[in-house]
């Protein structure tokens, strides 16, 4: 097949970043996923609802027990626009501090690591995590440049340096917001991981992550980050050309689980977009990360089509569309 | 800007190494160790710093990152500046010289160039033949990363004058001018993504300006410069923005923006560097004037 003009520019472009790596087909399945798993899908139409209890509801419906542990909070940080709504919502961080520390975890804390702008501090201003979240500057970890250990095996590369505050927590929290992407289609849980590579080694933007891959990248992190639970902020998410310079989008709603490829899958459906399609999601569903199949979830909550909110997507990415 | 406690807390926050961690008590990274030895020149506390970089230099002139990172760095360009900024122009200096001038950022595979300069497909976003600098090798340039490296290498043109050195200078400030956003700043890479146009960073603006001072080109991005260092409420972004518009003699305007405030070292270090050192950066005219 030829590609079009937009094709072209939209694969050549990525492979810029991507590295040549973007042209490698899909890995072929290791083993079928196996068992099922749970996703709570929780209306909240606005950020002034009562947010911890409905992520208290969450967690209770997917049975996470969180006492003693040390959960690392990690939201979706990137940059700020006044006119959108690039990052987690900072009620939903302030709702899921407050939610774990009443389920008995020993310690709650905020990291991130943005990938573009280089003063964290600042974009937390600006998004008024720093003024709204009580303690905010001792509760945080700037993962861009906290110290940092080696991991063994990452893609093609011998290892990957990643921090210690990540590496040691006992449950990783993904607060991810619902945005489209325009390299990987969708951006939710697992695509938020790329936050926790270190950019005092990898660099604003963490251009190492798109020479091995995009794809192949968010699938290796959530390789690395085993005991993690999601919640993804959707109760204004971003369509169109996201994750960046999209448009918000009102979706109201928090999509909750232990399973992150589950949890990305079902926010796909209520995004409109088939999850067999993205990338990544096909390879962690093949490689065992978690499930993807609509029959192997069990949604607890909202019905997915009782929340469905269909997202603008960008040309490149028309093909994704649920049918 | 002048924050009259940064020097008080740099000299407090030393690590027994002779380093800086990004924030206190945390390891030592090149980067904060760098900027605080700028700022504390003539200190022996800039010393023992020197001391600790020196040994965290590789065999083929790259710098790593911090002690235990086995990466090679973009801070390279800082030791080498840092190094001329101290007289120093023995090996470690030269191998710096000469890890930069065989560090190029990776655009993309030959054909891949290819068939951006048939034009077949459109006009890609940047000029792909244009090579500026990494963060790491092996990946492709970006504009906070050229910026030091064109700083470091017309700092070593004094001493280590070569045709090599003055190509890579010209095709360096060419990469940065190429991917200048249509608002007259720069953004972290490239001034459009998928055909749309990026917004200019401040951070990013600042330091295009600084690997550029001189430049005949530069009004309107100045211009811009001016702007954000009135708005801006990043003390990072404040920082590198006095620095950039002092460096191209403009005026900096008063803040109109409440600065936030940062635990970072880096930031104390730029507050001094940005009042009484920015002679650091300072390259003179741009290699194309």
């Amino acid at each position: 097949m030829t590609p079009n003009r937009r094709e072209f520019l939209a694969v050549a472009g990525a492979s810029v970043f991507a590295g040549y790596a973007g042209f490698a087909g899909a890995s072929p399945p290791r083993r079928a996923p196996l068992g099922s798993a749970s996703v709570s899908v929780i209306k909240a139409k606005s950020y002034s609802d009562d947010l911890v209890s409905r992520i208290l509801e969450g967690v209770k419906q997917c049975g996470l027990d969180v006492r003693g542990q040390r959960v690392l909070l990690k939201p979706n940080l990137v940059e700020f626009d006044p006119k959108t709504c690039i990052n987690t919502d900072v009620s939903v961080v302030a709702a899921a501090l407050e939610a774990f520390r009443s389920l008995g975890a020993a310690e709650v804390i905020v990291g991130e690591g943005p990938g573009h702008r280089r003063d964290t501090y600042a974009i937390a201003e600006m998004t008024r995590y720093r003024t709204e979240i009580p303690k905010f500057d001792a509760l945080f970890t700037d993962l861009n440049r906290d110290d940092v250990s080696p991991i063994q095996g990452f893609a093609d590369r011998g290892q990957i340096y990643l921090p210690n505050t990540a590496l040691r927590a006992d449950l990783i929290v993904s607060l991810a917001k619902m945005k489209t992407h325009h390299w990987a289609g969708a951006t939710l849980s697992m695509k938020n991981f790329f936050g926790v590579v270190p950019g005092s080694i990898y660099g604003w933007p963490k251009n190492e992550l798109h020479q091995v891959g995009i794809d192949e990248s968010i699938v290796e992190l959530n390789r690395i980050f085993r005991r993690t639970f999601a919640i993804v902020d959707g109760v204004i998410g971003m369509e169109g050309n996201g994750p960046i310079q999209g448009t918000p989008k009102q979706v109201g709603v928090l999509v909750m689980g232990s399973d992150l490829p589950a949890v990305d899958a079902t926010c796909c459906r209520i995004m409109g977009i088939d999850p067999s399609r993205v990338d990544y999601l096909r390879m962690a569903s093949e490689r065992s990360l978690g499930v993807i199949e609509e029959a192997h979830i069990e949604q607890r909550g909202e019905t997915i089509k009782s929340v469905s909110a269909p997202f603008e997507l960008i040309a490149k990415f028309k093909e994704l569309r649920l049918a | 800007m002048k924050d009259p406690t940064a020097a008080v807390r740099l000299r407090q926050t030393q690590n027994a190494d002779g380093g800086w961690g990004y924030f206190p008590g945390k390891q030592s990274w090149l980067e904060p160790t760098v900027y605080a030895a700028v700022a504390l020149a003539g200190d022996p506390a800039a010393d023992r710093a020197w001391t600790l970089l020196k040994s965290w230099q590789a065999s083929d002139g790259g710098w790593r990152p911090s002690a235990d990172v086995q990466v090679p760095s973009w801070g390279t360009s800082l030791c080498v500046s840092l190094a001329e900024s101290r007289g120093e122009f023995g090996e470690p200096f030269q191998k710096g010289v000469a890890w930069l001038l065989t560090s190029a950022g990776s655009e993309g595979p030959l054909w891949q160039r290819f068939l951006f300069r048939t034009k077949l497909f459109g006009e890609p976003d940047r000029n792909l033949d244009l090579k500026g600098w990494p963060w790491k090798p092996d990946t492709a340039s970006w504009v906070e990363p050229t910026a030091h490296a064109l700083v470091a290498l017309k700092h070593a043109s004094a001493k280590l004058p070569s045709r090599k050195l003055r190509e890579r200078v010209r095709i360096g400030e060419a990469q940065l001018l190429d991917v200048r956003c249509r608002d007259g700043g720069w953004n972290y890479g490239s001034h459009a993504a998928l055909e749309v146009d990026l917004v200019a960073f401040p951070e990013t603006t600042a330091l295009a300006l600084i690997g550029l001072q001189g430049h005949p080109d530069l009004g309107k991005s100045l211009d811009l410069a001016s702007r954000m260092a009135r708005e801006t409420t990043s003390p990072l972004a404040r920082g590198w923005l006095t620095i950039a518009l002092r460096l191209n003699g403009a005026d900096v305007p008063q803040s109109t923006a409440e600065i936030a405030s940062s635990p970072e070292t880096m930031i104390a270090a730029l507050s001094i560097i940005a009042e009484d050192k920015v002679q650091f950066f300072r390259t003179g005219a741009a290699a194309t004037t």
